[in-house]
């Protein structure tokens, strides 16, 4: 099967910054993958390469095996949901949906016709009439979806689609994308800089550092063997132990990540001490420190709680050890 | 210490300071109307609407009147053409030398108009363009750039740059994204610096007594007028007419921007 998005080699250099430098990837069709990084990684970048704002210094992209190297953003079958959304101010919701086939000259009815039909796919039956500014964030969003999806792109682009919404919306809008995409059957990519986001979400994802990929996998190899210090740290806080403690708590003398629901609290063991206790409802975050390095456990509520300052030791099971490369 | 109220002496002196400079304005009106046409004299003797009628049938007002309109015109479209494209280039990229080029642009109205007009009547004189109408317009479109290139760029940086973008990406070409997104986007700040712009050329004196050949605009057949003792309330008249075609168009300009915000910057 053809891939939807290949990136062979492909270099964004702007003067000395390396926005995105020698990226390998292949986004499978149907796919929904994440582009996850902190801000300046490159992931947006690359988003932006897929569309066609942005043009490769080095290196080739295909979307569905056509080289689109000299294709223009407006000729690629290929769609953005953008952060700030983009509506258009002027227009009623009706005909910012509408756009899309009103630029390729579908008459006034048939496209109004399919405006409605995606606004009650996105749940905003009746809103056609209202401008933009009349709408909340989260039915702006919405919009922006709709008028992405009218052209019936093969891959849709969503440029950190939740950032500006508030958690209780984000999580719901997050069950909504997820099964839109199931029911649509296209490819889906998106970039994120939340990792709950980019693992609850997406069936594969690329973490980005410094304008390269540092990984990519499925949600659970990315979260549960992490490649780099910086994957383990930047997906799900893992703590990431020196060679020498990986050694001292009975591994081998290397890089290791240890996630914190997987180490539990006992009486004796190694010693440390207790720097940070937080309560976050369903269980504590406890922050000892070992040997000059921070590590944190998570102790399931009903547990008993250190105090700050107090001695403690850890425990876990040895096949919870994750040994990296670097 | 602001006080929220002013003292009686400030009021008094702002009232003093906004009379000066309108009562002369309110009096070339009221000359407009006396019945005495060899000096202005104060109080007029009577008063008499016969000078509108006197002014419609003077066959020497009409050329300069249509002169004045064509110029303003054409200038100001000139004006909107070429001040929206800089302004785009402006609020759009950044370059070297960006800031430079905007001052440049900025110049014309910012030099005394005797400066511009010295320098393009040389500049015509050595390129052997005869003065004529066009010499006028291309005189007056220098000013009248700077009014729309201000106005458009103000409206495009509050633009939401992604807009266009969005609009590329739902597969419009540039005329379409053009005509469909930063044109009604746009509109409102280029009419009000359009007509702000013909304003600013109806009523234009110093650069067009350099670019012009034999031709007299409005505002220089009045000059001319008041020297010549015959019919004076004539270019009362005119004045209020000249008030009229400049102080409308600003005044709309002035509501047309004033409201800008919210439909240009809804996006976010």
């Amino acid at each position: 099967m053809t891939p939807a998005v290949e990136f062979n080699a492909v270099s964004r250099h702007f003067g000395t910054v390396k926005a995105v430098d020698g990226v390998d990837l292949t986004i499978a069709e149907g796919a929904f993958f994440a582009m996850l990084g902190p801000s300046g990684s490159g992931k947006t970048t690359c988003l932006r390469l897929i569309s066609g704002f942005e043009k490769p210094t080095a290196g080739g992209i295909r979307i569905f095996g056509q080289d689109v190297g000299a294709v223009p953003p407006n000729r690629r079958n290929v769609n953005t949901v953008f952060q700030d959304y983009a509506l258009f101010p002027h227009m009623t919701v009706r005909d910012n949906v509408a756009y899309g086939l009103m630029v390729k000259g579908v008459d006034r009815r048939s496209r109004l016709e399919k405006a409605e039909e995606l606004l009650a796919l996105v749940k905003l039956p009746g809103y056609g009439e209202r401008k933009p500014g009349q709408l909340s964030g989260g039915q702006r969003q919405r919009v922006a979806l709709a008028r992405a999806l009218i052209n019936e792109p093969r891959v849709l682009l969503l440029d950190e689609p939740l950032g500006a919404l508030d958690l209780k919306l984000r999580e719901a809008m997050q069950d909504e994308l997820k099964a839109l995409q199931k029911r649509l059957g296209i490819t889906f990519v998106f970039v994120t800089h939340d990792q709950h986001e980019a693992l609850s979400m997406a069936d594969s994802l690329a973490v980005f550092n410094d304008g390269r990929i540092a990984q990519i996998g499925t949600p659970e190899d990315v979260y549960s063997r992490p490649q780099t210090r910086f994957v383990a740290d930047f997906v799900g806080s893992s703590n990431v132990l020196p060679p020498e403690l990986t050694a001292a708590l009975g591994g081998p003398s290397k890089w290791a990540s240890l996630r914190p629901e997987a180490v539990r609290l006992v009486p004796m063991g190694h010693d440390g001490t207790v720097k940070t206790v937080r309560y976050l409802g369903a269980g504590s975050r406890v922050v000892l420190e070992i040997g000059g390095t921070e590590i944190a456990a998570m102790v399931p509520a009903g547990q008993p709680i250190p105090e700050t300052g107090a001695q403690a030791a850890i425990a876990f099971d040895p096949r919870a050890l994750h040994v990296m490369a670097e | 210490m602001h006080s929220e109220q002013a003292g009686p002496g400030v009021k008094i002196a702002a009232g003093l300071g906004l009379a000066f400079l309108h009562l002369p304005i309110l009096l070339i009106f009221l000359y407009a109307f006396t019945t005495e046409e060899k000096s202005y004299q104060f109080p007029p003797p009577g008063l008499t609407l016969q000078w509108f009628g006197v002014a419609w049938h003077r066959a020497d007002i009409w050329p300069p009147l249509w002169l004045s309109v064509q110029v303003a015109a054409i200038a100001t479209a000139v004006a909107i053409i070429l001040g929206m494209l800089i302004a785009g280039a402006m609020a759009q990229t950044r370059f070297f030398g960006r800031d430079q080029i905007s001052l440049l642009i900025l110049l014309p109205i910012a030099l005394p108009g005797v400066i511009t007009g010295m320098a393009l009547r040389s500049a015509f004189a050595m390129m052997d363009i005869p003065f004529s109408v066009w010499t006028i317009i291309l005189g007056h479109a220098t000013f009248c750039i700077v009014i729309v290139y201000n106005n458009a760029v103000a409206r495009m940086r509050r633009l939401s740059g992604g807009i266009m973008e969005a609009s590329a990406d739902l597969g419009a070409n540039g005329f379409q994204t053009f005509r469909h997104v930063l044109l009604p986007n746009l509109g409102s700040a280029l009419l009000a610096g359009g007509m702000l712009a013909f304003a600013l050329s109806f009523d234009e004196v110093i650069v067009t007594t350099f670019t012009a050949g034999q031709q007299s605009t409005l505002p220089i057949w009045m000059l001319n007028e008041l020297v010549r003792p015959r019919q004076r309330p004539v270019t009362n008249v005119v004045a209020i007419v000249v008030f009229a075609v400049t102080f409308l168009p600003i005044l709309a300009a002035y509501y047309l921007t004033r409201d800008g915000d919210a439909t240009a910057g809804a996006g976010k």
